[in-house]
C-alpha cells in the first residue's frame, strides 16, 4: 500500500504554502496532509509516511523564519530518522547569491540524522517571475510516479 | 441573511496586508463573503507600486492574490476610497468586521532648512513613477550627474540600482520609456549614499548590497570606519560593504560612494537645490555635496490628506497589538504597526490579526449562543 504524503513546507512570504497547497490537491490517489514547519512536531515523524518537503530561501541563504523551529528542535533533539524517507524541493531567487540554500540546510539535517532523500532535488527560480506552484506540482507527480 | 457562522469582512486597502489578511481569513471562514476595497482601479498597493521593477521574485507573490479574486470567491472593490466615496460608519454597517490595511504612503520630509527646495524627492514618488503609478507624474523631475540618496534602508538601496540599471534594462522590467530615460539615463555619473548611522546600524540588508556588485561599470566606494566585533551583524554589514569596494572596477566610468554618520543639516540653494550638508552624527565633522537631485529615502508616515487616521480610531478598549481598534474594527500591517518590517512581517502580522478576529468571533458567538437559552 502506498505511504501517507505529509507535505511539509517552511515558508517566509506564504509561496511555499501556496504550492503546499497546490501539490495536495494532485495528490488523490493516497491520504495527504499538509503541514507547516512551524507547527510540525518532529517526533511525528515516522517511517510510515513519506515527507514531500518545500522550503524557501530567505536572506543570505538562510531558512525562512517559518522553517527555523523545526530546524532548531533536530538539532537540540537529534532523533533518530533511520528509514524515513523524503525529497526535497528548494525555492529562491537566483539573482541573489547563495541560490536555493534554505531547504539545503533541512535537507542536511535530516540526512545526517538517517533519513534518506529519494528522487531529484526539485528547484524553482522566483527569478523566472513566475510563483513555484506548477514546477513543484509537476515535481510531485513525478517523484510520486517514481515511488510506486 | 447572513448567519453566525459566516460573517462578512470588508478589508480596507489591497496591498500585502490586507491580502494576507483575506488569505486568513478566507481559510478559516470559508464560507463568508469578503471584500477588499482599494482607492485605486488596480490591487496590490505596495507589491504593484512600492516594490522595485527589476525585483520581479517579490512581486509575482501578487500571483498568490490573484488567486483570491479569481478562484477563493473575495471580491475586489476598486476606485473607492473609504471615507470619501463610503464612509468607515457605513461600510461597518454593511459588514459585521472591517480590517483596515491602508498602509502608510507617504514620504517623511527632509526637516532642514531648504528642505523642500525644488530638486528634492521622496523615495516614495520615485519609486511609484518607476513603477507607473496611476497619480505620478514626470512632471518637474530630473535627475543630474550627481545624485545624492539620503538613507541606509532598503529602499535607498532600490534607488542606487533602479538609477544604475540603465533604461534598455529597465523597460524590460515594463518601466515606461519616459520615466526610465530621465531616471536611469547615461548622464547620471555620481551617487551619494548618505545615512545617519555607522554602517553597523545601517537598515539595508546585505542581499541587497551583494545584488549591486552585479551592476556593470561602476566603482563603489566608502567612508566607513572599521568594524571589529566579530561575527556580528554589524561585521557582516560592514564585511559587505568592504567587499562591494574591493571587487568594483577601479576605472569604471559612474562611482557610487557610500557616507556613513552623516545627519543631513542643510540645503543651499535659491529655488533649485544646489548643494547639501551633513553633519557627523556623533563626531565632529561637515560633509558638503554640490548637486541638483537629492532623494530622501528616510522613511514613510500616514499621508496628511488620508480620510482614515489611526489616533481617531483609538478607543479605550484599543489593543494595538493585536490589531483590535474597536468591536467590529481592527487594523493590520504598517496601518497599524508603522513603517517597519518588509512584506513577510506584514504577513506574520496578518495571521496574528486574524487570529485575533477569529477568537473575537468565537467568544461573540459563545455569548450569543448563551442568550438564546
Amino acid at each position: 500500500m502506498s505511504k501517507k504524503v505529509v507535505i511539509l513546507f517552511g515558508t517566509e512570504s506564504g509561496n511555499a504554502e501556496f504550492a503546499a497547497e497546490d501539490m495536495a490537491v494532485e495528490i488523490t490517489d493516497r491520504e495527504v496532509e499538509v503541514v507547516d514547519m512551524t507547527d510540525f512536531e518532529i517526533l511525528d515523524f515516522s517511517a510510515e509516511n513519506f515527507y514531500l518537503v518545500i522550503c524557501s530561501t530567505h536572506g543570505e541563504g538562510d531558512l525562512p523564519s517559518g522553517a527555523v523551529p523545526m530546524l532548531q528542535a533536530l538539532e537540540s533533539e537529534n532523533p533518530d530518522l533511520t528509514g524515513v524517507e523524503y525529497a526535497m524541493f528548494g525555492l529562491g531567487d537566483s539573482s541573489y547569491e547563495n541560490y536555493s540554500r534554505g531547504s539545503e540546510h533541512i535537507d542536511k539535517k535530516l540526512a545526517s540524522l538517517g533519513a534518506t532523500r529519494v528522487g531529484e532535488y526539485g528547484r524553482h527560480d522566483a527569478h523566472t517571475g513566475t510563483l513555484p506552484n506548477k514546477t513543484a506540482v509537476e515535481w510531485t507527480i513525478r517523484i510520486l510516479e517514481a515511488k510506486l | 441573511m447572513l448567519s453566525d457562522s459566516s460573517p462578512s469582512f470588508a478589508i480596507v486597502g489591497s496591498g500585502p496586508s490586507g491580502c494576507y489578511t483575506a488569505q486568513f481569513l478566507r481559510k478559516a471562514f470559508p464560507e463568508s463573503r469578503i471584500s477588499i476595497f482599494d482607492r485605486l482601479q488596480t490591487p496590490f498597493g505596495l507589491l504593484k507600486y512600492g516594490v522595485a521593477p527589476d525585483h520581479i521574485g517579490t512581486k509575482a507573490i501578487t500571483l498568490q492574490f490573484e488567486r483570491l479574486f479569481e478562484r477563493d470567491a473575495v471580491s475586489f472593490v476598486g476606485g473607492t476610497e473609504i471615507g470619501v466615496d463610503i464612509s468607515l460608519d457605513e461600510l461597518r454597517e454593511e459588514f459585521e468586521v472591517v480590517v483596515l490595511a491602508t498602509g502608510l504612503s507617504q514620504d517623511r520630509p527632509l526637516t532642514v532648512p531648504g528642505g523642500s527646495l525644488a530638486g528634492i524627492y521622496g523615495s516614495g514618488r520615485i519609486t511609484r513613477l518607476f513603477n507607473d503609478h496611476p497619480e505620478e507624474s514626470l512632471e518637474g523631475v530630473s535627475v543630474g550627474e550627481r545624485l545624492v540618496i539620503i538613507g541606509h534602508g532598503n529602499v535607498a538601496i532600490d534607488l542606487i540600482r533602479l538609477s544604475l540599471l540603465g533604461a534598455e534594462q529597465l523597460t524590460d522590467f515594463g518601466v515606461d520609456q519616459g520615466v526610465a530615460n530621465a531616471l536611469s539615463g547615461p548622464q547620471i555619473r555620481e551617487i551619494h549614499v548618505v545615512g545617519r548611522s555607522p554602517v553597523g546600524a545601517a537598515k539595508f540588508d546585505i542581499a541587497m548590497i551583494n545584488e549591486l556588485a552585479k551592476i556593470p561599470d561602476v566603482k563603489f566606494l566608502s567612508d566607513t570606519a572599521e568594524v571589529t566585533d566579530e561575527r556580528s551583524d554589524a561585521s557582516l554589514r560592514f564585511e559587505a560593504i568592504c567587499k562591494l569596494v574591493r571587487e568594483s572596477n577601479p576605472d569604471a566610468n559612474r562611482q557610487v560612494i557610500f557616507h556613513f554618520g552623516w545627519t543631513p543639516s542643510l540645503v543651499g540653494g535659491d529655488s533649485k537645490v544646489q548643494f547639501i550638508e551633513f553633519t557627523g552624527t556623533d563626531w565632529m565633522g561637515k560633509l558638503r555635496i554640490h548637486t541638483d537631485t537629492i532623494f530622501s529615502a528616510i522613511g514613510f508616515m500616514e499621508h496628511h490628506g488620508s480620510a482614515i487616521r489611526r489616533a481617531d480610531l483609538i478607543t479605550n478598549q484599543t489593543d494595538l497589538a493585536s490589531g483590535y481598534l474597536s468591536e467590529g474594527l481592527y487594523c493590520v500591517g504598517w496601518f497599524k504597526r508603522g513603517p517597519q518590517g518588509a512584506i513577510p512581517a506584514n504577513r506574520t502580522d496578518a495571521k496574528l490579526v486574524s487570529d485575533r478576529i477569529v477568537e473575537d468571533l468565537n467568544i461573540h458567538g459563545k455569548i450569543r449562543e448563551q442568550h438564546k437559552q
